[in-house]
């Protein structure tokens, strides 16, 4: 038995610490305008510029919450003499309003596959030079994951990492050994009422609501999307939250099963080992983020430096055993540590990932999606 | 003043202190303070900021309690009950209308708090009552700040007065008015006070304020009265420099006492010049040894051409005319006499002596002895 | 009459950096919304040129929203002046000099440093491991405190008590401290005093308060996004959806104006009905 008030302390360092990331919470208030210089305070000044050509003193990333090393950044300080000003938000949509409404900034930014084409169509991102990201092998990339990066034949996203849509099981609290979507639903209106988050996001959210019946995770159809809506307006009254920002909830002992991305399973059972990663039997999603350079960056030269650096399968490494989210690149799996390799949160057995579906630009773009979510968040 | 009312009943005083202290941190605001205020009278406190007064009128409102002694008021002691329960209602010093009401809902204030509440007819009728009597019925439905000073001062007396308090107080109602209005409205309450038959208590710093409008005047110093009674007896018979000063105006001749036995006492001044004055009826002795005044009024001073000054002058000074300050009925003349320093003299308008003197003129001046007193220099 | 016609060049020489800053800062967005409130959205979201009032029909898709934030917002605004109310007055009446600055500190203190944080910490303060624990220590188990209307309206209370604060502070500061000692001496008991003339000489301040904190209710979107787990909805969290997240910028526009022209009238409404109603009690007063 845990003592509750030293458990409780422990959670407020956690907090202190901040591996309930500061960052994510101004990503889940939809103006993740919290910028974050990273490096020595003086910028230009004493670093010796290692890399060709002037990259200028800043460099903009706008990426997700829990997503870099910060290590990474004052590497890249250090042999550039550019900061990284680092911008957090969460979710794509929120990506593609900004870069629509303009004025961002940003010289690099971290779209998902299903938003590459949206972007790539609308004239938002350019296509990627790759002379000057020479540490992205496209050879030495898993073929399967890294397809959306190339929109008609033109490659405009540099794969970052990949991973999958499951769940987040509490076993200490949950003895049910879910398996299946359908069995997350039902505990959900049953047992666990009042212990589940659901993502704010429409495409996972809706998606796995309809997985629910069996139905495709990008389904579109009017019938189909009807019934997901009737679950999850059923389910609202059970949720204890409906949030991408979910770890605090777990953290705290509030929330026992949820929608949950690889890397928050990934860092959740790190820190709890009793919270496990389970992909539901009947499928879901499987995901990559690409690094792209929007048509509006002022600092492009600067936006290839950084994703160069960060493709780097040495920076990609330390990269990935900070976020938990597996690579795609074989060169960088070769550095990582055999147990993460053998870890089924991030390198699930083959047979789960069989079923998984990518998320399709349709169904990001789909306004009635959108609609059934803000109806659900609404009600 | 014990003796002067010695011979009342105790039931006849409306507002008595027995032995009151009151402390404020570590200064001592009223120190020992005893009185009795007869029924009907109008008394008023006077003194220089800080000396008590305020605190004295507090402690009969009710806003401060004695730390000792006796606060009664109509013979009922009043300690420990709160202002909203005493009989007696005041005037603040600047009048403190409630500005969110207009001049009837001011005046008609004391009365919606009674319990049981009067209906709103006797209200009107009470209301339109003190109005008539501080003669501003027309102003009703005004509102606070769209009347003047003195109609201010004239509604906050209504509003006082509504609940026929045993005991009227008055803060510096006077201070803010200007001097011509200020001497209207000194007449006006002492012709109130005389209509409504109510104790009057009167706080102030202006002496000739206390003296035109009193009955009995309390003059006091860091907590203690120092003289009560009469204007009369506090103009003509001073117990000290200190009431002298405070009571009109005088010249003071201070030095050491040489002599003194009760016909009166013979000061040495610094300039070793020796004066003469009969006690003051209520003052005392003065210690041979001790520091002496001889007090002299300016009017009782003459001023005289070198040439034309009478002879047999009990006190005869050579001295310079300074300044003249012509006032209409009278002239202020500031002469430098010798051995006596700078001198005050006031001399009636038709003055044959006073006419011809200009500033620079060498004079005489001189005084009558009887006319002068010699006080304690306290 | 005559001279009314007459400009003031001073005034306007003086006048116009605001004015140009008002226009630019307020009055151009509102045209921006309203002009985008009658168009369409493009098919990857955004905005299409177009005159339909068909975005102002689909207003009932979020009644909820409404429905929050009109309840919600309002009596948020209440719980604040209650809290705040007495508060105040202790700061302005009761606390002596020293203490009242304090106190005054202690007030402005939390706001050093960033909302979020503070929010942040009310999510772990209401959280499973925080009140809820301590209750189930004492025997009073499953309780429920974060992601609930009552978490939101403690987070609004926490967050804009200070707004609410000030203004009645400084209307009871102001208040000349005789008038109370004027109305005890003509007979008034303590509570009496405080009902006819503190009450009614703060109003100004309650009503300064309570406009300031509504105001700022009705556009609020983080604390029921933060304390409310994304399931207390408010308008401002539809606006963020629509803006953010669908890419519906007309449906957003014509949300966001039907959200400033409901303030506008009640705002209108409430100083109507404030100002009406001091002015009513003054005459009924005797």
């Amino acid at each position: 038995m845990i003592d509750p008030r030293k458990e409780f302390m422990a959670q407020l360092r956690r907090y202190q610490m901040g591996s309930v990331s500061r960052r994510h919470f101004l990503g889940v208030t939809g103006l993740g305008t919290a910028m974050a210089v990273m490096g020595a305070a003086m910028p230009g000044l004493l670093p010796r510029k290692a890399y060709a050509g002037n990259i200028g003193d800043k460099v903009s990333l706008a990426t997700w919450p829990n997503y870099h090393d910060p290590k990474d950044f004052e590497k890249f300080k250090e042999l550039t003499g550019a900061d990284v000003e680092v911008s957090v938000f969460g979710s794509n949509e929120e990506f593609l309003a900004k870069l629509q409404a303009g004025g961002t900034g940003w010289d690099v930014f971290v779209p998902t596959n299903y938003t590459v084409s949206t972007h790539a169509d609308l004239g938002l991102i350019e296509p990627l030079d790759l002379a000057k990201i020479p540490n992205y092998d496209i050879a030495a990339q898993d073929a399967k994951l890294i397809g959306e990066g190339t929109v008609k034949g033109t490659v405009y996203g540099a794969a970052k990492d990949w991973g999958t849509t499951g769940f987040a099981v509490n076993t200490a609290k949950v003895k049910e050994n879910p398996t299946t979507w359908k069995e997350f639903w039902d505990l959900t209106r049953g047992a666990y009422s009042g212990r589940v988050t659901v993502h704010d996001y429409q495409l996972t959210t809706i998606g796995n609501a309809l997985k629910y019946y069996g139905y495709s995770f990008n389904s579109n159809d009017e019938k189909e999307l009807a019934d997901a809506e009737k679950l999850l307006l059923e389910a609202k009254p059970h949720l204890f939250a409906i949030t991408s920002d979910y770890q605090p909830a777990f953290r705290n002992g509030d929330a026992w099963l949820g929608i949950c991305w690889t890397g928050d399973g990934k860092q959740l059972h790190r820190d709890i080992p009793e919270i496990i990663y389970v992909l539901g039997k009947e499928g879901g999603e499987v995901w990559t983020d690409f690094y792209a350079i929007p048509k509006s960056a002022p600092n492009r030269e600067g936006g290839y430096a950084l994703v160069n650096f960060l493709l780097d399968p040495a920076v990609n490494a330390t990269e990935v055993q900070f976020h938990g989210q597996p690579s795609t690149d074989s060169r960088t799996n070769k550095l990582l540590p055999p147990e993460m390799l053998n870890d089924p949160i991030m390198y699930p057995a083959a047979d789960l990932l069989s079923a998984l579906e990518f998320g399709s630009a349709a169904t990001f773009t789909n306004p009635a999606r959108a609609e059934i979510l803000a109806r659900f968040k609404a009600a | 003043m014990s003796q002067n009312n010695s011979a009342t009943a105790e039931s006849a005083f409306d507002v008595e202190f027995r032995s009151v202290v009151k402390h404020f941190a570590d200064v001592k605001a009223v120190d020992d303070v005893s009185f009795g205020l007869r029924q009907g009278s109008f008394h008023s406190f006077l003194g220089p900021s800080g000396c008590g007064k305020t605190t004295s009128l507090r402690l009969i409102a009710g806003f401060e309690q004695p730390d000792s002694g006796a606060v009664e008021i109509a013979g009922q002691s009043v300690v420990g009950v709160p202002a909203h329960k005493r009989p007696v209602n005041m005037v603040f010093q600047h009048y403190a209308l409630f500005p969110h009401m207009d001049v009837a809902a001011n005046v008609g204030y004391g009365l919606r708090q009674r319990k049981p509440r009067p209906d709103d007819a006797e209200i009107g009728k009470r209301v339109a009552e003190a109005l008539e009597l501080v003669r501003l019925p027309q102003l009703a439905r005004r509102r606070i700040w769209e009347l003047s000073g003195g109609q201010q001062q004239r509604v906050a007396l209504a509003r006082a007065l509504i609940n026929r308090p045993t005991v009227l107080l008055l803060d510096e109602p006077l201070a803010a008015l200007d001097r011509k209005l200020r001497r209207e409205m000194q007449i006006e309450l002492q012709n109130l006070q005389r209509e409504v038959g109510i104790t009057f208590v009167l706080v102030t710093h202006d002496q000739e304020e206390a003296l035109s409008m009193s009955d009995t005047i309390g003059i006091m110093r860091d907590g203690k009265i120092v003289q009560f009674g009469t204007p009369e007896e506090l103009y003509d018979a001073p117990v000290n420099r200190y009431v002298a000063d405070f009571v009109g105006e005088s010249n003071f001749f201070s030095g050491a006492v040489a002599s003194c036995d009760e016909r009166g006492a013979v000061i040495t001044t610094a300039s070793g010049l020796t004066l003469a004055a009969p006690l003051s009826r209520l003052g005392g002795r003065l210690q041979p040894g001790s520091t002496g005044t001889i007090a002299v009024r300016p009017e009782v001073i003459g001023l005289w051409n070198k040439a034309a000054a009478p002879q047999g002058l009990d006190v005869a000074r050579p001295a310079r005319l300074l300044n003249r300050i012509y006032l209409g009925d009278h002239s202020e003349f500031q002469v430098e006499a010798e051995g006596l320093g700078s001198v005050l003299v006031r001399l009636p308008k038709h003055s044959t002596a006073g006419q011809a003197l200009e500033p620079g003129d060498e004079v005489v001046l001189g005084w009558e002895r009887s006319k002068a007193l010699a006080l304690a220099d306290i | 009459m005559a001279r009314a016609r007459k400009w003031d060049w001073t005034a306007i020489l003086l006048m116009s950096p605001s004015f140009a800053i008002f226009l630019a800062l307020l009055v151009l967005p509102i045209i921006v919304v309203l002009v985008l409130s009658f168009g369409e959205r493009a098919e990857a979201g955004g905005y299409e040129a177009a005159f339909t009032l068909a975005q102002y029909a689909n207003l009932p898709a979020r009644w909820a929203a409404f429905r929050n934030t009109l309840s919600l917002a309002p009596t948020g605004t209440i719980l604040c002046l209650l809290a705040a109310y007495p508060l105040a007055y202790f700061l302005a009446v009761k606390a002596s000099p020293r203490s009242k600055l304090l106190l005054l500190i202690l007030v402005i203190v939390p706001f050093w440093t960033s909302f979020l944080i503070r929010t942040y910490a009310w999510i772990f303060i209401l959280g499973g491991k925080g009140i809820p624990a301590l209750l189930d220590w004492v025997g009073i188990p499953d309780v429920r405190l974060i992601n609930t209307p009552f978490a939101v309206l403690l987070g609004i209370v926490y967050a804009y008590l200070p707004l609410m604060v000030f203004p009645i502070f400084v209307s009871l500061e102001k208040l000349d401290k005789r008038l109370l000692e004027a109305s005890e001496d003509l007979g008034a008991s303590p509570w009496a005093t405080f009902r006819q003339v503190t009450l009614p000489l703060s109003a100004p301040g309650v009503a300064t308060g309570c406009m300031l904190v509504f105001i700022l209710l009705m556009g609020e979107y983080l604390i029921p996004a933060l304390l409310g787990g994304g399931k207390v909805f408010f308008i401002g969290n539809a606006l963020v959806d629509l803006f953010l997240q669908s890419r519906n910028w007309p449906f957003g526009s014509a949300v966001a104006v039907s959200l400033v022209a409901i303030m506008l009238v009640t705002v209108t409404l409430y100083l109507r009905l404030t100002l009406n109603r001091r002015g009513f009690r003054d005459q009924s007063m005797v």
